[in-house]
């Protein structure tokens, strides 16, 4: 579809350079009706009129189909911009979490942008410079050898220099271009590290240190820009002077041409005027070289990108099979109903070698409409079993099972589907409160949004908001305290309706009383839900139907509040400690 | 506070309307200085402008001399000055070109000089208020918007004013007709400019606000990445972001298409005029009044004519938003200075001798809070100082700290400990009360001179890009003695570079132990009168923890220190126990007196530091 717009946009532009370059001709055959007259020839007012009438019938004709091509072809850049950019988020957001993990930010929009951007300079400006640039070109060496051949065999001995030349400071342009950039990143980096370091300026009287390290910065910065205005200036210098030595070369041998009767006056002129037309396009053909390097390196960078296998749909890992069926065994117990949730051997390390054991022989089952508190010391891997079983990272086969089928033969979407996550650190998007809280939805529902908010503790403070629901959080808006965050996602989780959720110590902003108020809406509320809830708080672990105190990467305990107490083990510690500090709290 | 979505992309793009004089004259004083390089670019712009004018009328003496009637001789000669002519023209207005963007970039040199300078001595308050990436935007995009004003726009826009104004004398005065024939199309041509270059700015600020929303999307979506997996939602932020992208791309297209009328259309204006010309410079060549010559120039003139109409309105644009980044950085320059450097220039030194009471005479103790009240205030919208007060975060803090005393504050997250390191650097001014160190009120004490006698261990503990050396150095010139105590060179001995490793951009390559080190080395190379120390909560592995507690009761004992304590040996080694709770110091005294008073500390102890319970 883009060829035929391209072959026409070519067509297009032909046929405007042909009306382009025929206006000229017209100046000749003006200014030659008049000399002929005034040399006593033929009454020139006729043909001069005619010449000029076709001179502005040309010109217009070459503008509207300028115009014509132009629009077609950056069009079509456009689109296809768009439709690389299209292709690209929706590949980079199927790309696994662990991409997102090992590629810097930076890089990933990078590609989404500037490379993106290279790519539409060179399938736009850059096409339209170098067709235009060749059609013109070879249409204007045509005119030009019918005027005089000698003159146009000088004129052309200077292009490729003026291409070489013009290609070379391209480059040059470009490599100083590039220390440009990089002394202003170092520049940035200087200020963004003072800036968030302000503090230890000041308590140990490192002000004029840092001027002068950020004058040195400038410095550099300045040196370099210099650089780069210098080489501009040469290589301008250079093109301009040989530019020069061609045109003044045309004009002497031109005029003598005239003079000798080898040509008349109005090809003398129209020579000329080609000339001039040509040479603009001559010095920017290195640019568009250049363009052209700059644009299919970036197209590469973004196809390193579009090859990166993304997370199959079918399931986590690999070989997908068609083994979604309940595995009768898995059911320890043996009762008929197959629990909800059962983790068997779960074993899992972030480096892919073994190395760095996250979790290690992890067993446990849930069943339906039951509450888990998880406890544990930071790093204990409480964080990492959520992954997992949300599927944000692949579980290995024949680990987790869901109603007794293998998790990881079920199809991801649909898997983390059943799961809603409230990770420890809450991340809302810039958008109203109302999106954020039903972006687990596929559709906007306000209703559930402000029943689910007010499950999470949060609706009095929505309401209190500028614009209630609508109004916008983030970055583009108001921003939130730590706890607000922490209950805005609480209430996206629970709107959005899964069978489990993963409350991932996701109240530790909130103080105590508001936690168990919130804890209390959503065991209120849990009927069918079940929950798994990592907290530190007591208060919260004792309502718990079951408690599992993960340590170093496994269960360590396992069993109701009053069981585990009666261990006087790990929990039993925590215990303690917690209820000091009640006490204390109390006291004050 | 409250910014709609379209204020926020606004902020940094808004537009001055007319031209403010004194906001002018604000820049050009950063532009004296320069005068000379000023000079001599418009003096070469002169010589350029001049160059490039005689071309068409040698062309025209050439013609009617020697192609007309046919007179070669002397033609190689007239052909040269020709030449000379376009050389010149090239070189000033590359000279020009060279010497503007020299002054361009001195002058943003200058300025980013200042703002920096400038920015030091803001008060904390001004930072934590104020978003870093504003601050950032500030000293790059603002001032090279300003560097493109005076690079590219000041003294070229002179360039093309004399061109346009030499062309017309100089078409005048060779034949007046002509002339007029040549300025017909003129009006049209700039009321063609002008509406299409207000539809162009309007879209072309359309397209950028569209492109960053776009990629304010992506950004989010890609660090939010997490989220969107979680929800199984990359079908519906497909759609939201095919959305934008599509709106974007809807944006870009009118762009394009009006982009696609104005050049074609500008050309043909002027191809235009040139067709006018030529019929009555034909019809005035026919009967005698024309030479051929001058016919010939004015084709040449018109030519040149049109281009730097073409980009008038482009100057102005440049103009516009440099004007709006100056206002910005004026107003960052504006911004006032944070007490404590204020005074400093006013009293230069109050004395060199410290006065009797700072040698430390055991009478007066070394750190003493009187009835000291605080709040931080409250971010107010502006960033301007001096916004509403928030709630107190201090009530009526006092105690005192002997000389060569180890104080530890103790007490629960939000209690106002680190606040009070904070306020004994004087990095807020305090409500109510008085701060004092050796008997002085740190308010009374010069800057240097009192940050001088404090060194500060932040809780994250924030290195600076550079090498370990250089790091431990910035705190002081004691770097032998510093190191030893800690024991840098125990881990740093292992690197193949020692102490002269790179620790990377705030030190990312050094474990969080490890910065913690090197940021205690950091405070003893100050040799400082009095030590803070803000403990780090986070956990580190045992053997680091060993280290970092070695090193502690190597710096420790025998010193003047403030230490937030979250580390039971460090809450046993001191001398005095300071208890806050709720902005309020509610016990003090030694390990044992208070756990024998079985109060909050007593309760406390039990909770953090004794295993078990």
């Amino acid at each position: 579809m883009h060829r035929r717009v391209y072959a026409l946009c070519v067509a297009g532009l032909l046929v405007s350079s042909v009306f382009g370059l025929l206006v000229p001709w017209m100046i000749r055959e003006a200014v030659d009706a008049v000399s002929a007259a005034r040399a006593g020839g033929p009454p020139g007012e006729g043909r001069l009129l005619r010449a000029v009438e076709l001179m502005v019938l040309f010109t217009i004709l070459n503008a509207f189909f300028r115009f014509l091509s132009r629009r077609s072809l950056f069009v079509a850049a456009r689109d296809v911009e768009r439709e690389v950019r299209r292709r690209l988020f929706s590949h980079v957001v199927r790309l696994p979490i662990r991409f997102f993990h090992e590629t810097p930010t930076g890089d990933v929009m990078s590609r989404l942008t500037n490379d993106l951007s290279a790519v539409w300079i060179f399938l736009g400006p850059g096409l339209l410079m170098l067709v235009g640039t060749i059609i013109s070109w070879l249409l204007a060496v045509a005119f030009m050898l019918r005027i005089s051949p000698m003159l146009t065999g000088v004129s052309l001995l200077i292009a490729p220099a003026v291409v070489y030349l013009s290609r070379e400071y391209g480059h040059a342009f470009h490599l100083r271009h590039r220390l440009v950039q990089e002394s202003l990143a170092s520049m940035n980096a200087t200020l963004q590290e003072n800036v968030s370091g302000i503090r230890l300026v000041k308590a140990f009287t490192l002000e004029t240190r840092e001027e002068e390290r950020f004058s040195g910065e400038c410095e550099r910065y300045y040196r370099q820009n210099l650089a780069v205005a210098r080489t501009s200036a040469a290589f301008h210098g250079a093109i301009g002077l040989l530019a020069g030595v061609g045109v003044a070369l045309v004009l002497f041998l031109g005029g003598r041409a005239v003079v000798q009767g080898a040509i008349t006056l109005g090809g003398f002129v129209a020579f000329n005027a080609y000339l001039a037309m040509l040479s603009f396009p001559t010095m920017a053909m290195g640019w568009v070289i250049n363009l052209f390097q700059r644009g299919s390196s970036a197209m590469g960078r973004i196809n390193e990108f579009l090859r990166l296998p993304v997370e199959l749909p079918e399931g986590g890992t690999g070989p997908a099979g068609e083994g979604a069926t309940p595995v009768g065994d898995a059911v320890g117990s043996g009762i008929g109903e197959p629990r909800l949730l059962e983790v068997r051997g779960l074993a899992f390390s972030y480096g892919g070698d073994g190395r760095g054991e996250a979790l290690r022989d992890i067993s446990f089952s849930a069943r339906k409409g039951e509450v888990l508190g998880l406890v544990g010391p930071t790093g204990g891997g409480k964080s990492t079993l959520f992954s997992l079983l949300s599927g944000l990272y692949p579980a290995p086969p024949g680990t987790v099972f869901l109603e007794g089928i293998d998790a990881s033969t079920i199809p991801l979407p649909e898997l983390r589907r059943r799961f809603a996550v409230v990770s420890q650190d809450p991340f809302l998007f810039s958008d109203s409160v109302l999106e954020n809280v039903c972006f687990g939805q596929e559709r906007t529902d306000p209703e559930a949004a402000r029943y689910a908010t007010g499950l999470a503790g949060f609706l009095a403070e929505v309401e209190e908001m500028p614009n209630g629901f609508d109004t916008v959080v983030g970055e583009r808006g108001i921003s939130l305290s730590g706890g607000q965050k922490q209950r805005a996602t609480i209430a996206r989780a629970l709107c959005a309706g899964a069978p489990i959720l993963l409350l991932d110590d996701a109240l530790s902003a909130v103080d105590a009383e508001t936690e168990r108020v919130i804890f209390k809406g959503i065991l209120s509320e849990k009927g069918e839900r079940t929950v798994l809830f990592s907290t530190h708080r007591m208060a919260s672990l004792s309502r718990c139907d079951r408690i599992l105190v993960l340590a170093d990467g496994r269960i360590v305990e396992e069993g109701t509040h009053d069981d585990l107490l009666s261990l006087r083990g790990a929990y039993f510690d925590l215990y303690s400690r917690q209820m000091l500090a009640r006490e204390l709290e109390e006291s004050s | 506070m409250k910014h709609g979505p379209d204020d926020f992309f606004l902020d940094d793009h808004m537009e001055i309307r007319g031209i403010d004089r004194r906001l002018l004259a604000r820049i050009l004083r950063y532009v004296l200085p320069h005068r000379r390089l000023l000079a001599a670019a418009l003096a070469a712009l002169i010589c350029g402008t001049a160059c490039q004018l005689a071309g068409p009328y040698l062309i025209k003496v050439f013609i009617d001399r020697y192609v007309t009637p046919g007179q070669l001789s002397g033609m190689g000669g007239w052909v040269l000055l020709y030449l000379a002519a376009l050389v010149g023209a090239m070189g000033f207005v590359y000279l020009q070109m060279y010497a503007v963007s020299i002054l361009g970039q001195r002058v943003i040199l200058a300025l980013r000089r200042e703002m920096f300078a400038r920015m030091q001595r803001l008060p904390v308050v001004f930072f934590d208020r104020t978003p870093t990436g504003r601050l950032m935007t500030r000293l790059t995009s603002d001032v090279e918007a300003l560097q493109e004003l005076l690079s590219s726009g000041l003294v070229s826009t002179i360039g093309d004013v004399s061109v346009l104004a030499g062309t017309a004398v100089i078409l005048l005065w060779m034949d007046l007709r002509l002339a007029v024939v040549t300025f017909s199309v003129l009006p049209v041509l700039v009321l063609f400019v002008e509406v299409l270059k207000k539809r162009i700015r309007e879209a072309n600020r359309e397209m950028r606000r569209k492109l960053a929303r776009m990629n304010a999307f992506l950004q989010e979506h890609v660090t939010g990445v997490a989220v969107v997996k979680a929800f199984g939602m990359e079908g519906k932020s497909q759609q939201r972001f095919d959305a934008l992208n599509g709106e974007y791309a809807v944006e870009s297209v009118r762009l394009t298409n009006l982009y696609s009328v104005y050049f074609p259309g500008v050309e043909m204006l002027a191809s235009v005029a040139v067709a006018l010309l030529l019929w009555r410079g034909g019809v005035g060549h026919l009967s005698g009044a024309v030479t051929f010559g001058t016919l010939v120039a004015f084709l040449e003139y018109a030519r040149r004519f049109y281009d730097p109409i073409r980009d008038m309105s482009d100057k102005y644009n440049i103009l516009q938003s440099a004007l709006a980044s100056s206002e910005r950085i004026f107003r960052l320059l504006d911004e006032e200075v944070s007490p404590e450097y204020a005074e400093a220039r006013q009293k230069p030194a109050l004395e060199a001798r410290p006065s009797p009471s700072v040698s430390g005479s055991a009478a007066v103790p070394a750190v003493e809070f009187r009835d000291v009240w605080f709040s931080y205030p409250r971010p107010a919208g502006g960033g301007t100082i001096g916004g509403e007060e928030g709630p107190p975060v201090l009530r009526g803090v006092s105690f005192v700290l002997e000389e060569g005393r180890t104080g530890a504050i103790v007490g629960a997250t939000g209690a106002g400990k680190t606040t009070i390191l904070s306020l004994l650097c004087r990095f807020y001014e305090i409500r109510r009360g008085k701060i004092l160190l050796f008997g002085r009120d740190i308010r009374e004490i010069p800057r240097e001179e009192l940050r001088g006698s404090l060194a500060l261990v932040l809780q994250d503990p924030f290195l600076f890009s550079g090498t370990v050396r250089e790091n431990v150095a910035a705190g002081g010139d004691a770097i032998g003695p510093a190191l030893s105590t800690i024991g840098v060179e125990r881990f740093t001995r292992e690197w193949s570079e020692g102490l002269s490793t790179d620790v990377g951009e705030r030190g990312v390559r050094l474990s969080t132990g490890q910065r913690q080190m090197v940021s205690f080395a950091r405070a003893l190379a100050r040799e400082p009168r009095v030590l803070l120390l803000d403990e780090a909560t986070s956990s580190v592995d045992p053997v680091t923890e060993g280290r970092i507690q070695e090193a502690l009761a190597g710096i420790l004992p025998g010193r003047t220190a403030l230490v937030v304590a979250h580390r039971l040996s460090t809450v046993l080694s001191a001398d005095r126990i300071i208890v806050m709770h709720k902005g309020k110091v509610r016990e003090m005294g030694t390990h044992r007196e208070l756990l024998a008073a079985g109060g909050i500390y007593q309760r406390l102890y039990a909770l953090q530091f004794e295993g078990g319970g």
